[in-house]
């Protein structure tokens, strides 16, 4: 606070005082074509935070971040020891500039602001949690450097509120059976719920994964509104199961 | 830092990428590697074609060129001969590339009473398996072999090389430096200079009117590492005689070796190699924690009847894990097709560092900094590094194995040279060499530590897999610390990870299934031993 005093020249030292506010909110990182009909602006606002809950939460997690990886911005991974690189480059993500945190320990506030400087997208793990005063000073520093975060389970565990939530409503794989078969490919649906002026909900149905591994569209044509009668062929149930649930909680 | 020099005998056979490619010496004839001239034949040459000419170029100034495409495994291959008859002069023979190797003259030179009458010794027995390999009696001058002897490695090569001199050129202990002293500064930039990419450095020295070795060697070091970094300074050491990067003397108990079984026994040359990449990532990661780089590693591979195929392996800059996975081949084609092929399948790998040096390159700029958030990118990491340790920052390397959790390898930041624009070829999920393939798609969440886990039948008994490959039940139930208590309502399998399963000689039985709980999740599950573990998760 500038003394009165001295008020002749505070208009000379405004500049330097009030560091100007760069609005990141039309901005976005780009996200595969697939995915693109679940955000307004058709990507990630910069200086965003996305939840991503529900039974394939990981995966589509991982998927937000294909394009990013592909157009030579960095993305940092923090307590994800168990995402699997070959999986993930089936699914489209480019490793190249991808770097892996796995094990913060109660440093995890601090690394999250240091990757805040470097890097343009942060991925973190389900089982983080960041103390309330970390999550203040990592909200303030996503805007003002643009970088965004996706949580693979709920924000509110890192202190964090996310602009957009994406629950995995549903999710059903085809090919396996009763002992026979294998794990071919597995449609889900995608609730996306977000704030302000996003605060419609949306759904949206993908392959995730196809049965080459990739996200991919659903040919809408002929999709029933259930998605349980559609996807999976189970040939045969075992008697001591009373009820075939496919639903994710 | 001690400064170790070790007199060196080195063995250059000129124009080896065109004797092992197949052509005559009065043949018109180049080798090419991505598109430029390597290695042409003395009558090339008089059309004005040298190595580093555009093949469309040399194809223009000789319409009559024969163009043959380099092969690195061929040339290696083919130098094996010349290998051979020189292990009985010294079982520490070192190979660069083909047609280029080395070793340490003092037990030899003493045997043979001096440096001279060594060389002399080495010529013959060169000249004769090069004969044989020319299947002639005369080998044509050109491609005689060329030695040089000397107290630094770097004034061998040259003393080898160089035109002016004879094919033997010994130089006198503690005369190296006056003997480099005349060369030109170009010579830091050649092919056998251990100074990775010094083109444009030995482009400044010019222009600053550095002209020869000398000239270098003369310059306050401190005021060479300030303006150019540690090139400036290894470029010096070179110029005055020292072999620089001084090899960091490990004691016995320091020894960096990795090996492994393997097991089946491989007839496929890609099997053990597949085995040895692993070991070699091991190694490389070994090495860069303690800061330093591999430039001579002793491979070795026995036979299941007890036939052992050892080579000692040099690089003048660094070995990384794909280059000494690469020399693992080389080697084994070689055995396989030399008089003494291994006469069993093969069922060890050993990989054993001989010589380190300290990595210089430890430091912030060693991305090359193509893009400005490279570098945003790399000080952050330098930051948790700082704050965690150093692999505590980690990216994706593939390894080696039958198990999904071998081949998601993470590698400490600090052990890669990663270019990051340099694509990543990794290799197909579906197509390693290993047996007990996982169907496509792969889980995306792999456990780094597998979890136990219990799977029961529909009577609460845990369910097994019979000798036949078979499950003794259906399983029903899941549970684990991780997961809780689910039911089944899908699951694919057995898979078996042994193609020997049957086999009442191997104990253990392993299978991988598929469940589909319950709860909408997925999970990828292997029985071993009776004991059933949790693998990855189809998140």
């Amino acid at each position: 606070m500038q003394n009165a005093s001295v008020g002749g020249s505070l208009g000379n030292d405004i500049h330097q005082v009030a560091s100007p506010l760069v609005l990141a909110r039309h901005r976005t990182f780009p996200v595969v074509d697939e995915l693109a009909g679940l955000f307004t602006d058709r990507g990630i606002r910069q200086g965003s935070t996305i939840e991503v809950t529900g039974v394939a939460s990981l995966s589509l997690a991982s998927a937000l971040t294909i394009s990013v990886s592909r157009s030579g911005s960095w993305v940092g991974a923090v307590g994800l020891p168990m995402l699997g690189s070959s999986a993930a480059s089936d699914l489209g993500i480019k490793f190249s500039r991808w770097a892996f945190i796995d094990h913060p320990g109660d440093q995890v506030g601090a690394v999250i602001q240091a990757l805040m400087a470097g890097v343009d997208l942060i991925l973190i793990g389900p089982d983080i949690k960041l103390r309330p005063d970390h999550g203040r000073k990592i909200v303030a520093l996503m805007r003002e450097r643009g970088a965004s975060i996706i949580t693979v389970g709920r924000a509110a565990l890192c202190n964090l509120r996310p602009d957009l939530c994406l629950r995995v409503s549903q999710a059903a794989w085809s090919g396996i059976g009763w002992g026979h078969g294998h794990l071919l490919s597995r449609k889900i649906e995608i609730e996306v719920v977000g704030r302000g002026a996003d605060s419609n909900l949306r759904r949206e149905l993908v392959w995730l994964p196809d049965k080459e591994g990739r996200l991919n569209t659903v040919d809408q044509s002929n999709e029933p509104a259930n998605l349980l009668q559609s996807a999976c062929r189970m040939q045969k149930v075992s008697p001591d199961i009373g009820e075939q649930v496919l639903q994710a909680s | 830092m001690v400064l170790t020099n070790t007199r060196t005998l080195v063995l250059i056979i000129p124009h080896w990428r065109v004797i092992a490619a197949g052509a005559a010496h009065d043949h018109l004839a180049a080798v090419v590697n991505k598109d430029r001239v390597v290695d042409v034949t003395p009558d090339g040459a008089e059309f004005g074609i040298t190595p580093g000419t555009p093949r469309r170029e040399a194809q223009k100034l000789c319409a009559d060129l024969k163009i043959i495409d380099d092969d690195e495994e061929r040339n290696v291959r083919k130098f094996n001969s010349v290998v051979a008859s020189l292990e009985s002069v010294t079982p520490r023979i070192e190979i660069t590339t083909g047609g280029w190797c080395s070793f340490p003259t003092r037990g030899p030179s003493r045997y043979f009473g001096g440096d001279q009458a060594l060389a002399r010794v080495v010529a013959e027995r060169t000249l004769k398996a090069l004969s044989a390999t020319l299947k002639t009696t005369e080998v044509p001058s050109v491609f005689q072999p060329r030695i040089g002897v000397a107290d630094s490695r770097f004034a061998a090569v040259l003393a080898a090389t160089s035109e002016r001199f004879s094919r033997v050129q010994v130089v006198v202990p503690e005369g190296s430096a006056a003997f480099l002293a005349p060369f030109p500064v170009d010579v830091l930039a050649s092919k056998y200079s251990p100074l990775p990419e010094a083109e444009e450095l030995v482009d400044v020295f010019r222009r600053l009117g550095l002209k020869t070795l000398e000239d270098i060697g003369s310059l306050p070091s401190e005021e060479l590492l300030a303006r150019f970094g540690s090139p400036g300074l290894l470029a010096q050491q070179l110029a005055q005689g020292i072999d620089g990067r001084a090899s960091l003397l490990r004691s016995i108990s320091d020894v960096v070796s990795e090996e492994s079984e393997i097991n089946p026994p491989a007839d496929h040359v890609e099997t053990a190699v597949f085995v040895a990449k692993a070991l070699a990532d091991r190694i490389h990661q070994h090495l860069a924690i303690e800061g330093s780089v591999c430039v001579r590693i002793l491979i070795e591979v026995e036979s299941e009847h007890g036939d052992v195929s050892s080579r000692l392996w040099r690089h003048e800059h660094r070995f990384t894990p794909a280059g000494i996975t690469d020399r693992v081949r080389w080697q084994l084609e070689g055995w396989y097709r030399s008089e003494n092929p291994p006469t069993g399948p093969l069922s060890l790998v050993r990989l054993t560092v001989d010589e380190t040096v300290p990595d210089s390159g430890q430091q912030l700029g060693f991305w090359g900094e193509k893009i400005v958030n490279d570098e945003l990118a790399m000080r952050s990491f330098v930051r948790i590094q700082g704050l965690l340790g150093p692999d505590s920052v980690t990216v994706v390397q593939r390894g080696g194995g039958r198990r999904l959790v071998d081949i998601e390898q993470r590698v400490p930041l600090v052990a890669t040279r990663l270019d990051p624009d340099q694509v990543m070829t990794l290799p197909e999920s579906t197509t390693a060499p290993w047996p007990g393939r996982l169907p496509a798609p792969l889980p995306l969440a792999v456990l780094p530590q597998a979890q136990q886990l219990e799977v029961t039948d529909g009577n609460g008994r845990r369910v097994g897999v019979n000798g036949r490959g078979q499950v003794e039940a259906d399983p029903v139930r899941i549970q684990s610390d991780s997961l809780g208590s689910h039911l089944i309502i899908g699951w694919g399998g057995p898979w078996l990870l042994d193609e020997k399963w049957w086999d009442p000689a191997m104990k253990s039985r392993q299978a991988r299934f598929q469940f589909l709980l319950a709860d909408g999740t997925s999970h990828l599950c292997v029985i071993e031993n009776g004991e059933w573990w949790l693998e990855a998760s189809y998140e």
